[in-house]
């Protein structure tokens, strides 16, 4: 019987014992060896669920200030715009996909939150003269998805509060499920996005590259590849005289425009530009 | 006597109670917008869409990925899609017994990004900010084109296919 009882003891021991040691040793032991693996890990490029999460967040901040246009026709227009030039990107498939919204609004933006989620405002629309130019303008933004620039827009410094993170980690890892350190970091992030997309733009270089990759959207696509131009032109004239708005802070220059014929240039005319134009008039007045 | 029965019976719950192997685990999709998809791989055109509150039966796991059986098919869920809403009073035996394990894969996450920003962050986020407008945007990830509308749209235009 006693030998039963030891062998009962002898496989429940390590168990306890384990345990124990483990909860002594584990917080000392494993942060310090996690300390060495997490800088070299975070030179790694942010992953495209991490870019999803960031981009649902700044979309969740903008829709605080800004309220969903209510006709789900127009939505549903854009988001069918939107689809046809973003399946001929170089980016094809983010993470949950692309989706374009309308902002109930008569002003003239349009915002590309990480991830995948498109603004466009109501004013902008308005702004458009036809289906291409509208087309322009989200080919545009889907080219910053492509690019991940509200994802290259987080501060580089924030990089260095991982060994902060860590720190609070150490604290907080038998409390919580989720380290207090990495919700801070996360709404870091969130900031630096949303300054840069709606209050600072984009710098001219990723402005340019976006316009790049648009124009190349619209000629696979099948629209006009200088609707861009175009509509760069409208808003430029637009935006004369006004203090805010889509290109107050990286205006249309005569080189980024000049740079657009160019790429303009490389693609054949389209056709049907008139029977999207009329399709247009019809969805959107 | 007595002894051998209490070690019994303490050897016997801890047998119980420790979580064991196999694939009879049901889970139960806790996020919005999520799909089955043919392979491990988000790149693939999914195979079905799984609601929130399903039920999936786990037959199998690679990574991040469990290989599930929901309505008669068969596919692989993201670990995401299923990721448990943030508790702070659940009873934990194991947890009791042996400590809170490290939360090896959210380390990881922090490295990953500088951030480790996962759905559980999300959740977290949202109960700080709760002027936030998350069912907005969830009601944005609704939006959905389906590829024959698509397609008719695309000919309507006279665009390329």
């Amino acid at each position: 019987m006693r030998a039963l009882c030891c062998l009962v003891l002898v496989c429940v021991a390590p168990f306890l014992v384990g345990g124990c040691v483990a909860t002594a040793l584990v917080p000392v032991a494993a942060i310090a060896a996690k300390g060495v693996s997490k800088a070299t890990v975070a030179a790694r490029p942010i992953s495209d669920s991490e870019e999803y999460y960031i981009g649902r967040a700044v979309a969740a901040r903008i829709l605080t200030n800004y309220k969903l246009d209510p006709n789900p026709k127009l939505t549903e227009y854009v988001n069918e715009i939107g689809n046809v030039v973003a399946r001929k990107s170089s980016r094809p498939n983010p993470f949950r996909g692309y989706h374009f919204a309308v902002l109930d609004t008569e002003k003239i933006n349009a915002f590309a939150c990480p991830g995948g989620i498109i603004f466009v405002t109501r004013g902008l629309i308005k702004a458009c003269q036809n289906e291409d130019q509208l087309a322009a303008v989200l080919a545009h933004e889907v080219g910053h998805v492509v690019h991940r620039d509200g994802i290259n827009s987080i501060k580089q410094s924030r990089w260095t509060e991982v060994w902060t993170a860590m720190g609070k980690e150490a604290v907080t890892m038998y409390g919580g499920s989720v380290a207090a350190g990495l919700v801070s970091l996360f709404e870091s992030s969130i900031d630096d996005v949303f300054k840069t997309i709606v209050v600072d733009g984009y710098s001219r270089k990723a402005e340019e590259a976006a316009d790049i990759v648009g124009i190349q959207e619209l000629c696979r696509a099948g629209y006009d590849p200088n609707a861009l131009v175009a509509i760069l032109s409208i808003m430029e004239a637009k935006g004369k005289g006004t203090s805010s708005g889509m290109f107050e802070t990286h205006p249309p220059t005569a080189e980024r425009l000049a740079k657009a014929k160019a790429e303009a240039s490389h693609c054949p005319p389209a056709k049907g530009v008139a029977l999207r134009a009329k399709r247009f008039k019809k969805e959107v007045s | 006597m007595r002894l051998v029965k209490y070690c019994l019976a303490l050897g016997l719950a801890l047998v119980l109670l420790l979580p064991g192997p196999g694939w009879s685990e049901v889970l139960k999709v806790t996020q919005s917008n999520q799909s089955l998809y043919p392979d491990p791989d988000f790149g693939d055109h999914p195979v079905a869409q799984v609601p929130v509150g399903a039920e999936v039966s786990v037959v199998n796991q690679a990574g991040d990925w469990y290989k599930v059986e929901y309505q008669g098919k068969t596919g692989w869920l993201n670990r995401q899609a299923v990721v448990q809403p943030q508790s702070g009073s659940k009873f934990n035996l194991q947890g009791l017994l042996f400590g809170t394990p490290v939360k090896q894969t959210s380390s990881d996450e922090v490295a990953l990004a500088g951030k480790g920003f996962t759905p559980e962050v999300e959740n977290t986020y949202r109960a700080k900010h709760p002027n936030m407008n998350f069912a907005m945007v969830d009601k944005i990830e609704s939006f959905k084109v389906a590829p024959a509308t698509l397609q008719a749209f695309i000919q309507e235009g006279d665009l390329k296919p």
